[in-house]
């Protein structure tokens, strides 16, 4: 085969983008992972040290935060899939209202989530239209504590509501491309719808699932703007608390160290859904 | 096995009526054929027997059992697809078992079922590979075993073989025909293909505009097409207007646009003075020798060698028609040939 010529002038069409990931996103990544260890510190002293990261895994404060944000991400990973899979489902087929509803559900699109937080809050805070109707009706007597509230429910629900249509565009895809004809042949050999879910639909929209799970999970695990307004008020997001340890605090390195956690937990968890993955669908 | 009868059946999609009163019987396990061009009917026929459908109006009916609403999955019918419809994600062996686990059949049974299909299709030592892992006629012999492994009643072919290549299409087709005898599964395969369903078919039903044109035996059709639609679609013809000029019990004198012919025409009841419209195959019209009924003059369009045989387009008086000429003979476009046509030759049309 014959091999083009690649010109220096070609890879200049390069720096712009590698150049800006690796100056801004590189340099920044590199320097958290520095400081977290004490190097190029901006607070004190400068020289290696592992001891802000034996603080934060001795710091009950710290792992609280750690498990809030991981159960954040999975709770929000799989509320949002079991909101949106029945939807993708109906989209493929469709029926009257597909267009309307296709339409409809893309609405927190977009909004930003800080504002898709406050918009929800006035339906779910403690005077808010929800417990003022349930009350209205005399369903409870006194209002119920939705927003937030300890376990992070709040949180779960918006970050479910705001992501409903992104998950919905990933799986819709890969639910449109299952033929017709791979259902049909499993009706004519006997399964029901149920086993037409389980055996034919879940399996061929699993790389998809894993996907947006994926995706959910690294956006609440990280997220800042939900929580900071509708979770509770202990324990903070790992990322609140890395912002609070940073600018409340001044103990950047201490921070350093939580904003290195978040990287490795994403990097983890892609890591443990891409072998889930490569299990479920044989590698292929 | 069962017997199936389609009564009266009608599909319609919006206000077309894609299948128009069709009403056909099959019996316990015959090979059937609808055949026709796209958009005749013949998959929506298939389809609603499949359940896929629901009918308009008529009946379905196994066993003289209505199936009108009766699901696809309860039917106990098999569809082989033509995009084959394997489950991507599963091994050649879990595709074949796919209807056995739906159906409650115990493992070993299972295990048995599933290694017998494959020993019969010639799949042995490829179960756990996957669907992707196959080429297009081991695709399909996949798809045959999965449907042949739930001992169905009926077993349904939507143009199972028009994804393959013309050698391993004349060799899967045989496989298919050799496997429903064995087995002696009640089969309704459809196709497009005129080759295809002569070779496979006990009976053949060619379909036209969602209506059932004629039905019978692939010699009876090839050899006496009712309709001019049958005569042109199956196989090649030469199809004609002319007049009974005298008729003389089964024999008749025709005029036709290049002069009189003499011909049997058979049963069809045409009385001297009716026009009428008659056809007849290329492969009737050769080179004339001695004791031809019909002689007639030709100048050769177009000489095409086809191996066996040379395929000749021919003018007749400004008639075009065509011929077939052995596999030796030389001509050149512009050559004026005598041709001879045998009474028997002619076919009468509705």
């Amino acid at each position: 085969m014959e091999r083009k010529n690649v010109s220096a002038v070609h890879y200049l069409l390069l720096v712009p983008g590698v150049g800006f990931i690796l100056l801004f996103i590189g340099s920044s990544i590199f320097l958290t992972v520095t400081q977290s260890v004490g190097l190029f510190s901006i607070t004190g002293k400068s020289q290696f040290t592992l001891e802000n990261w034996n603080i934060v895994f001795h710091e009950k404060e710290s792992l609280d935060s750690i498990l809030f944000s991981m159960k954040m991400g999975l709770l929000s990973s799989i509320g949002t899939l079991l909101f949106a899979f029945p939807v993708a489902l109906f989209l493929r087929k469709g029926g009257s209202g597909k267009r309307f509803l296709a339409s409809l559900i893309k609405i927190p699109l977009f909004i930003p989530a800080l504002v898709a937080a406050f918009l929800i809050i006035n339906l779910i805070s403690f005077h808010g239209i929800i417990n003022e109707t349930l009350m209205a009706l005399h369903i409870i007597k006194s209002p119920l504590r939705m927003l937030n509230d300890k376990f992070g429910w709040g949180v779960v629900a918006i970050q479910v509501w705001k992501n409903i249509p992104f998950v919905l565009l990933i799986l819709s895809g890969s639910l449109a491309s299952i033929r017709d004809d791979t259902v049909d042949a499993a009706r004519n050999l006997g399964a029901g719808a149920f086993s037409i879910l389980f055996r034919i639909y879940i399996p061929l929209a699993m790389p998809a699932i894993l996907v947006s799970m994926i995706l959910m999970f690294i956006k609440a695990f990280g997220d800042f703007a939900i929580t900071s307004v509708a979770g509770p008020t202990y324990p903070p997001s790992i990322a609140l608390r890395m912002r609070n340890t940073a600018t409340m605090f001044q103990q950047w390195d201490k921070a350093a160290v939580l904003g290195v956690i978040i990287i490795l937990t994403t990097l983890f968890v892609t890591w443990i859904y891409s072998r889930l993955a490569e299990f479920v669908t044989g590698g292929e | 096995m069962s017997k199936l009868t389609l009564k009266n059946l009608t599909k319609r999609f919006d206000s077309v009526a894609a299948v128009d009163h069709v009403s056909l019987e099959v019996d316990e396990g015959e090979f059937v054929t609808l055949l026709g061009p796209s958009g005749c009917g013949k998959t929506t026929t298939l389809r609603t027997i499949a359940g896929f459908y629901q009918p308009d109006e008529g009946e379905v009916l196994f066993n003289d059992r209505l199936m009108n609403n009766v699901p696809p999955a309860k039917r106990n019918t098999a569809m082989c697809f033509q995009s084959y419809a394997l489950f991507p994600h599963m091994n050649v062996w879990d595709n074949i078992a796919f209807g056995l686990k739906m159906r409650k059949i115990p493992t070993d049974e299972q295990k048995k079922r599933v290694g017998d299909a494959l020993d019969m299709l010639s799949l042995t030592g490829m179960g756990l590979r996957k669907p992707g892992q196959l080429s297009g006629g081991q695709q399909q012999r996949v798809a045959l075993a999965r449907a042949i492994v739930t001992q169905p009643d009926i077993l349904l072919f939507d143009e199972p073989l028009s994804n393959l290549d013309a050698k391993l299409r004349v060799q899967v087709r045989v496989e298919i025909k050799e496997m429903q005898k064995r087995l002696g599964i009640t089969s309704i395969y459809v196709t497009h293909d005129q080759d295809e369903a002569l070779a496979i078919s006990d009976r053949i039903v060619v379909m036209n505009q969602g209506e059932i044109e004629q039905v019978g035996d692939p010699q009876s059709i090839y050899l006496h097409p009712r309709t001019s639609f049958v005569a042109g679609f199956i196989g090649l013809a030469n199809i004609l207007d002319g007049k009974i000029l005298a008729r003389d019990g089964e024999k008749v004198e025709l005029e036709t646009p290049f002069g009189k012919l003499r011909a049997l025409a058979g049963g069809f009841p045409a009385k001297v003075g009716e026009a009428v419209k008659f056809s007849f195959r290329p492969e009737n019209l050769n080179l004339y020798k001695d004791g031809d009924i019909n002689r007639i003059e030709g100048t050769i369009l177009h000489a095409i060698f086809m191996g066996d045989a040379t395929d000749l387009f021919i003018d007749v008086k400004g008639s075009r028609l065509r011929a077939r000429a052995g596999s030796t003979a030389r001509f050149n476009a512009g050559d004026v040939v005598e041709f001879g046509l045998g009474e028997a030759a002619f076919q009468f049309l509705e």
